[in-house]
């Protein structure tokens, strides 16, 4: 039942995701695509250094990490 | 005669198209998909594979999409998703209770045991990072 539910829960999520993209893509949306908010994220800079950048690079190798590697 | 400036469009290099970088994504991806977790080959694939990637995504030598300066008001939307998903994974790692109540990872984990979902999630992985690479 609680394995049910976690599985459930993991996919609920996993679709909407999938439902907020498709949301962003139709014309006139106005939430930006998964894409468009990753890339303002990286546009966070603290002086010279790059830091949203940094940040999300390294979260996302240390994901392939995780689930690749580990 | 010859152009303005404002109006020549720089031709994408050969190797930032879709048709030589979707080969070389699957290539990469078969190659790790090949890799038992745990393994060194495995850490050390994923070390090279993210270490260039990264090293491309910081430095200038891959061009760069606009990226946006505002954003709409829907991007609160987005929370959503990502608050379901947090709840779902804490609530579980925090518990631990094994395979009754598994984490994502833990959920994962026997489906990536298979040669070709391996290399399919490999793919999905290298892919978002080009793409992030790009932005």
């Amino acid at each position: 039942m609680m394995r049910a539910l976690a599985i459930g829960g993991f996919l609920a999520a996993l679709a909407l995701f999938a439902v907020m993209e498709w949301l962003a893509r139709r014309e006139g949306s106005r939430i930006p695509t998964l894409g468009d908010l990753c890339a303002y994220v990286m546009r966070y800079e603290v002086g010279p250094v790059p830091v949203g950048r940094i940040g999300l690079f390294g979260f996302w190798w240390w994901l392939g990490w995780h689930f690749l590697a580990r | 005669m010859e152009q303005p400036n404002e109006l020549t469009v720089e031709a994408p290099r050969a190797w930032d198209r879709p048709t030589v970088s979707i080969p070389v994504l699957a290539c990469l991806s078969l190659v790790g998909g090949r890799f038992a977790s745990f393994s060194t080959e495995a850490n050390l694939y994923i070390l090279g594979t993210g270490g260039l990637l990264i090293w491309l995504g910081l430095s200038n030598r891959v061009p760069r999409r606009p990226a946006p300066t505002r954003l709409g008001s829907g991007t609160v939307w987005w929370s959503l998703p990502i608050v379901v998903f947090g709840i779902f994974e804490g609530v579980t790692f925090v518990v631990a209770a094994g395979d009754d109540f598994p984490t994502f990872s833990r959920l994962a984990d026997p489906l990536l045991e298979d040669h070709l979902l391996r290399s399919v999630a490999w793919f999905a992985w290298l892919a978002a990072f080009w793409e992030l690479v790009r932005r």
